[in-house]
């Protein structure tokens, strides 16, 4: 079966006279269909970069410069800007950490389902507005028939928030790419986001990039976690696997740095230093000035390596054997 | 650990006016809707220890920061008292940590400056020690001395939260007012400042009221926890009781409803409704629209903070029914 989506070789560049940065570099990935991909790494790391990456939404300085996105085997870079908009909001979806991002703030919530819904589709009034009104129903939000005449200031934000996702939804994608999705919002109705995202990724069989700088949120959604440091994947495989007996020095680090529940008081295992800047990365492993187990041989950059038919990890001297690059 | 350093007793914050003179005259008559106050604090009260944790949790626009800013003296309580038995002496008790220091430091000022202005000002140091005096303090919080003249720009967030706190400690405060203090920075670099926080409050006996949405960070830090709810405390106790044996079932419902590492394919069941607007507060118990155990009584009756018994309070007419042995689990997360 092909997979939903498999990226291959990916790299973005921002490209200026003054220099030539490479933001994401040798990037592979494969989503297959009804799976939940963790993308996690701290800030800066590339995960906004990855996402609009594959949706070709990245503006000039900024290009993709090498490699392949490929939506059910086609490669989607090769597209023209036309046929790429058919793909986009139908084919893949995007939901963003702002709401607001998709939303546009001075039309009626039900004016924006129509535009979104008449993007891809030829529908008559009565129809736009019955499936208006069950893809709010769909997302939880109470009363959608009334929702349909409010304005987007009106909602709370966690409602906000399933508007976008229930307009993302719209033309059923076989892929979504959430960015931070719950980042801004409250314990309580992030709870209520995951809830619905992950059933409808079972009932529908969407694939799902869930783009987050929580391990513990992707701990409870993924079925497969890909751990990003300066622009590169450090460590990627099922999410028991990497979150139980991690292999990249970097995604232990992290895993450590979290409070354990029930362990209250103590000092946090911190990593030292923080992830240098794209201008300035050191020859080899990005990771080398913080990492404890750093040798000489970590100067040259390793490759993503498998460590069985599962996961692949990118280190001179990972934490598990059989796994060396 | 025993001596209070601040008690706050029936603290309350309102917002929004009662509108000119027109509007109060046509409003006694009926003609103008009454006016729309909000309620943002309402009726606090706790006591601080002096080297303690006191860690303040709710959900968004629930009261934290207004509390915070009135506790650090930034802000006018319309109601209730903050009470320090014994002033100490010091000129500036009561600091105040932001989310984004980057937002309360100036851009214009050096480092060396931010921080050793005020010890400059309130006499703390002499001018001769004034730089000795700011690169210890860069130094105890983690920034390398040789940093002095740089601008706050030329800093990551995590190195401006530590120039934040550097000028916070420079005054030499007892409390240190932490309003969401790591919650945007990366993991890595939040247990970072946790761990400095920790080191402080060992060194100094600092007392801290810490302030965050991340339930993780503040089971971590505090001793006791103080949970918010539309402005008003509905559970407040030791850090193991309320996250062991929560009494309220808002607390219960924030609880379980935090990810975990250890929680996989969790299936997320999550408490049903939105924040309710504090301009319009349900009737009788404010959580009673979400709450799964809500009855008649909860929707007439406000419930009053209870003593527990065990050193807690709670605001739950059916608080018992919570703590009680072999109770049902509630129906909040599972792994599947
Ligand atoms: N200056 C103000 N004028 C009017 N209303 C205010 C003002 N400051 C705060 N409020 C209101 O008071 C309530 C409590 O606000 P506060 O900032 O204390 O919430 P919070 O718990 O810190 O929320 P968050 O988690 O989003 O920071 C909110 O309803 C808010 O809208
Ligand atoms: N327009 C741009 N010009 C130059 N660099 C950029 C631009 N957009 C993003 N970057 C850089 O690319 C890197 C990855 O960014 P991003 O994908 O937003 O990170 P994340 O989402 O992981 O926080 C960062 O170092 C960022 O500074
Ligand atoms: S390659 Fe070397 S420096 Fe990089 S993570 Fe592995 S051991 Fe550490
Ligand atoms: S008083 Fe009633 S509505 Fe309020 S929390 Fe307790 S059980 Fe729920
Ligand atoms: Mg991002
Ligand atoms: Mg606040």
């Amino acid at each position: 079966m092909t997979a939903v989506l498999e990226l291959r070789g990916l790299q973005t560049s921002f490209v200026t006279p003054a220099a030539t940065i490479h933001a994401l570099r040798d990037l592979s990935l494969t989503v297959q269909r009804g799976e939940i991909l963790g993308l996690v790494g701290e800030s800066g790391s590339g995960k906004s970069l990855t996402g609009f990456s594959i949706n070709r939404l990245i503006s000039p300085p900024g290009r993709v410069t090498e490699g392949e996105v490929r939506l059910h085997g086609q490669n989607i870079l090769a597209l023209s800007e036309p046929e790429m908009r058919g793909l986009r909001g139908r084919k893949i979806a995007m939901i963003s950490q702002d709401p607001m991002m998709t939303l546009n703030p001075v039309l009626r919530i039900g004016t924006q389902i129509r535009d979104a819904l008449l993007a891809h589709e030829k529908l008559d009034k009565a129809e736009v507005r019955r499936r208006a009104i069950a893809a709010l129903d769909e997302v939880g939000i109470p009363a959608p028939e009334d929702r349909l005449s409010a304005y987007p200031h009106q909602l709370s934000g966690g409602m906000r928030q399933r508007v976008a996702i229930a307009i993302a939804l719209l033309h059923q994608p076989d892929l979504i790419i959430a960015d931070e999705p719950t980042t801004a919002l409250d314990v309580t109705i992030q709870g209520q986001i995951l809830a619905l995202v992950q059933r409808l990724c079972r009932d529908r069989g969407t694939a799902l990039i869930w783009i987050s700088h929580d391990l513990a949120v992707v701990a409870g959604l993924a079925d497969r976690v890909a751990v990003m440091y300066a622009g590169r994947i450090v460590e990627e495989g099922p999410v028991d696997d990497i979150l139980d007996a991690p292999a990249h020095p970097y995604t232990q680090g992290l895993i450590a740095s979290v409070p354990v529940p029930g362990q209250r008081g103590g000092r946090l295992q911190q990593i030292p230093g923080r992830m240098p800047l794209l201008t300035d990365l050191p020859p080899g492993c990005a990771f080398a000035p913080r990492c404890p187990r750093a040798t000489e041989a970590c100067a040259t950059m390793p490759a993503l390596t498998p460590v069985n038919s599962t996961r692949a990890v990118r280190c001179v001297h990972p934490l598990i054997k059989g796994a060396e690059a | 650990m025993s001596e209070t350093v601040l008690s706050v007793r029936n603290l309350g914050r309102r917002f929004g006016s009662e509108g000119d003179f027109v509007t109060r005259g046509l409003r006694r008559v009926g003609l103008a809707p009454p006016p729309a106050v909000v309620r943002a604090v309402e009726d606090v009260s706790f006591d601080l220890k002096k080297g303690e944790v006191l860690g303040v949790v709710g959900e968004s626009g629930c009261g934290k920061s207004t509390l915070g800013r009135m506790v650090a003296g930034l802000l006018d309580p319309t109601s209730g008292t903050i009470d320090r038995p014994d002033p100490g002496g010091k000129a500036l008790p009561m600091q105040m940590i932001f989310q984004d220091p980057f937002s309360s430091l100036n851009p214009r000022k050096r480092v060396k400056t931010l921080i050793g202005e005020a010890p400059r000002v309130h006499r703390l140091t002499s001018p001769a020690e004034a730089e000795s005096y700011v690169a210890e303090l860069m130094e105890r919080c983690g920034i390398d001395p040789s940093y002095a003249d740089r601008f706050p720009h030329a800093f990551s967030g995590g190195q401006r939260q530590r120039v934040g706190i550097a000028r916070a400690l420079a005054v030499q405060p007892e409390i240190l007012v932490c309003d969401e203090a790591v919650s945007a920075l990366d993991v890595s670099i939040q247990a970072q400042i946790v761990n400095l926080f920790m080191d402080l409050r060992d060194e100094f006996d600092l007392t801290y009221l810490f302030i965050s949405h991340d339930l993780g960070i503040v089971e971590h830090i505090s001793d006791r926890v103080l949970v918010m709810y539309l402005g008003r405390v509905v559970e407040m106790g030791s850090v193991d009781r309320i996250f062991d044996a929560p009494a309220h079932p808002y607390t219960r419902a924030l609880i379980e409803g935090v990810p975990r590492l250890d929680r996989r394919r969790t299936v997320y069941a999550p408490i049903k409704g939105d924040i309710p607007s504090p301009l319009n507060p349900p009737s009788g118990c404010a959580f009673h629209p979400r709450c799964p155990l809500a009855t008649d009584l909860c929707r007439a009756e406000r419930p009053d903070l209870r003593d527990m018994g065990d050193g807690r309070q709670a605001a739950c007419h059916h608080a018992e029914e919570l703590t009680k042995e072999g109770e049902p689990q509630w129906p909040a997360t599972q792994t599947g």
